[in-house]
């Protein structure tokens, strides 16, 4: 039937018919032209609303956001002049501004590398085959599940310097306790605990299926000729859990990257000079302090700072995979 | 036999029906009175919230032309830039309670409308009602931008069992009030020896809040006040911030108060009974009344000599409307008069009512503890006029941030002091943001 019709329209209309007519004005199938038009009318038809979307919350802010970021635009809708660089001038000498980025930065690296390594270790010791395999997966991701607020309130209990239980602990081993989210660089490393225990459920989950797509033959094998626990961990699991790893890797970097609601409730929505990530100095410059214009312009400088990481870890991996 | 399956054809009719009942409902005169809603935002929570809404309940059902439907919003950063969203959008509701340290900062943007003396007048409420320094907090440029409800100062809260068991009781029963910092923390080891834990509750821990609270009052009791003139850099006198955080180093010393404090551990530990003062706002006495804390108050003392009280007062403001209904205005007026002049009510709750025909009658000298306080109102200190102070700002968080290390640690006041320089004038150097246009005013 397919093939018919095919060979219809490939033939096409008939000399002076209609289009879509024979000479004798029967209806006949679309020419490979109308076929095309009309396929691309519904690809049209689904992309559209998506296009919409995309270009009145995506691009249209990303453009006006630039604008913003070259004027005194005030929350209130006072200012909106043009003021050149005036904004990206000031960010620069900004020292919160820096202040911000550097423990944004810093929140990266003591999340993203326990991140990694935490759920590696806990996916290998589900892997192992320990009973009970549905309650350490379970217990594993569950926290992951819980909303920013659930899991900010938990700590937040877990960190009062008066009654947690994190005081309780180190009382317990004979530790001088710790006001947890009120000392200057103590808060920012409870905030890295509290979301490495709420997301290295997600690495977890990811390593785990990786794990269990490694062929046991390889172990089989790698047994037969005498490879130990340890030899088959180092060159065979690891080295094939290179591509989940630099999903992980890049995912995790984003995401630590993005911080803002956990610090902010964990907080209080009070900033601190040594936990104010760069998003929360975006929010309080822009909604706090009305000055969306200048809250545009770290916006902007932020993007680029991500933009340069997301280039250098693109290279460093495309390398990696080329000396491969 | 009737078809009651509901399909997609039934559902758009019956919805049409409905929205054009509704619409026709709304075009009826005789729907209803002729009663307008008058928008009302406030950011009084726990049980200020229940007294409010206690006393607009009790003005609805006195009007039949107007019902005042209050929002409650959460205090802090969130409320007041949600005010300012609505005042910048045009769709303002018809009356806000603000804190008066936050007016100045609105002033400029245009986001607040003055109000009619005349009309003011007309209702009982005028400059005469109010102390000088509530009345003076109102006024922004020549106008008057606010209408205070109460103050609600920082003081002292104390056991009187407790305390009198220490022997820091006076003849009538109330709390010493002892005027330097020695006699104080001598005064602090006395109950803390009562009650084995601490002398006073005093939460500051990660609260900025907290923390400009009592440091504000402390160094207005040096005789000094700080002025932030925008554009010029910040006049405050060293010597006296200094040995205000030395002090207070010297308070949170684990005996007297807690090194630890938060501001709900502080509660919880006075509303257990155990400790014998607690440094907090007046908001707090109705909860400790409950907890079945015997319970006294007095100002903080005039620990460095002169009598100074750190306060802030709910004011109602008119959020800017570019054309605002006049029926609804003048009832706006109404509901602010009579909110005013049943504010014994407010003063259950602690606060002290701003209007003064209430607290000079007898009734307010009857009410117990609030009247051992009364007096503060004539020594209210508010905070440095400029766009950037006032209650819930990022001011006193960052205030917090500066000074916090140098009151748990004893060490880095002169850092501290000069930090503080720093963050002010920085800030005094920016225009306000609220019209930044507007140059520095």
């Amino acid at each position: 039937m397919t093939d018919v019709m095919a060979g219809r329209s490939a033939a096409g209309p008939e000399p002076g018919a209609a289009p879509g007519e024979d000479s004798k004005g029967r209806r006949t199938s679309p020419t490979r032209g109308q076929a095309s038009r009309r396929g691309q009318l519904v690809a049209w038809a689904f992309l559209g609303p998506f296009m919409v979307a995309f270009l009145l919350f995506v691009i249209w802010p990303l453009i006006h956001g630039i604008y913003l970021s070259l004027t005194d635009q005030s929350l209130t809708g006072a200012g909106g002049s043009f003021i050149g660089l005036g904004n990206y001038s000031e960010a620069l000498s900004d020292p919160v501004m820096w202040t911000s980025i550097g423990n944004t930065v810093w929140f990266t690296l003591i999340t993203t590398v326990p991140l990694v390594l935490l759920a590696l270790i806990m996916a290998l010791l589900v892997n192992t085959g320990l009973p009970g395999q549905w309650l350490w997966r379970l217990s594993f991701f569950m926290p992951f599940l819980l909303a920013s607020t659930v899991i900010s309130q938990i700590w937040v209990w877990i960190f009062n310097p008066q009654i947690g239980a994190a005081n309780e602990i180190l009382s317990a081993v004979g530790l001088e306790p710790i006001a947890w989210l009120q000392t200057a660089n103590v808060d920012l490393i409870s905030i890295a605990i509290a979301t490495i225990w709420w997301t290295v459920g997600f690495n977890f989950l990811l390593y785990l299926a990786a794990l269990q797509n490694i062929p046991t033959l390889q172990y089989e094998a790698a047994a037969v000729d005498g490879a130990g626990p340890w030899r088959q961990l180092f060159s065979i699991t690891i080295p094939q859990l290179g591509p989940v790893t630099g999903v992980i890797l890049v995912l995790q970097m984003l995401a630590s990257l993005k911080l803002f609601d956990q610090a902010y409730q964990m907080m209080e929505g009070g900033s601190s000079e040594t936990s104010r990530p760069i998003v929360q100095y975006i929010f309080e410059a822009g909604f706090v302090g009305y000055r969306f214009g200048y809250a545009s312009a770290i916006s902007y400088i932020f993007f680029v700072l991500i933009l340069i990481v997301g280039i250098f870890q693109m290279v460093v991996l495309r390398n990696r995979k080329g000396s491969s | 036999m009737i078809d009651t399956r509901i399909n997609r054809r039934s559902v758009l009719a019956g919805g049409l029906a409905t929205a054009g009942l509704a619409a026709l409902a709304g075009c009826t005169p005789a729907q209803g009175s002729q009663t307008t809603t008058l928008q009302f935002w406030h950011l009084l929570s726990g049980g200020d919230g229940i007294t409010m809404q206690g006393m607009i309940d009790r003005i609805n059902a006195a009007h039949g032309g107007f019902h005042v439907r209050p929002t409650v919003l959460a205090w802090g950063a969130p409320y007041y830039t949600k005010l300012a969203m609505a005042g910048a959008g045009g769709r303002a509701p018809d009356l806000a309670v603000m804190h008066s340290s936050r007016v100045s900062g609105y002033v400029p943007g245009g986001l607040l409308d003055p109000w009619d003396l005349n009309q003011l007048t007309e209702l009982g409420v005028s400059e005469s009602t109010f102390t000088d320094p509530v009345w003076n907090s109102s006024v922004v440029d020549g106008e008057v931008y606010s209408v205070a409800l109460d103050a609600h100062p920082f003081i002292t809260l104390y056991n009187t069992e407790i305390c009198e068991e220490a022997g820091v009781l006076n003849s009538d029963g109330q709390l010493m009030r002892p005027d330097n910092p020695e006699d104080f923390l001598e005064m602090g080891r006395e109950i803390a020896g009562v009650t084995g834990t601490y002398g006073l509750s005093y939460g500051f821990i990660g609260d900025g809040n907290q923390m400009w609270r009592l440091f504000y009052t402390l160094y207005c009791q040096h005789g000094q006040q700080m002025t932030f003139p925008q554009g010029g850099s910040v006049e405050v006198d060293g010597d006296a911030f200094v040995a205000v955080l030395e002090f207070m180093h010297r308070l949170v010393d684990g005996e007297v108060a807690s090194q630890r404090g938060t501001i709900d551990a502080a509660v919880a530990e006075f509303a257990a009974q155990r400790t014998g003062m607690h440094f907090t706002g007046v908001w707090e006495l109705p909860p400790m009344q409950e907890a079945g804390v015997p319970l006294g108050a007095t100002m903080i003392p005039p620990i460095f000599g002169d009598e100074a009280v750190y306060a802030d007062s709910h004011s109602f403001v008119l959020p800017h409307q570019a054309n605002p209904d006049q029926q609804m205005r003048r009832d706006t007026y109404t509901v602010v008069a009579e909110l005013l002049k049943n504010s014994i009510t407010w003063a259950g709750a602690g606060h002290i009512p701003a209007y003064l025909p209430v607290t000079e009658n007898e009734d307010y000298a009857e009410l117990t503890p609030q009247a051992e306080y009364a007096e503060a109102a004539d020594y209210l200190v508010y905070d440095p006029v400029a766009w950037f102070t006032g209650s819930g700002s990022n001011f006193v968080q960052q205030f917090g941030q500066i000074v916090g290390s140098a009151i748990t640690s004893g060490s880095g006041y002169d850092q501290a002091l000069e930090e503080f320089r720093r963050y002010v004038d920085n800030l005094l150097a920016q225009p306000n943001p609220a019209n930044p246009q507007g140059g520095r005013s």
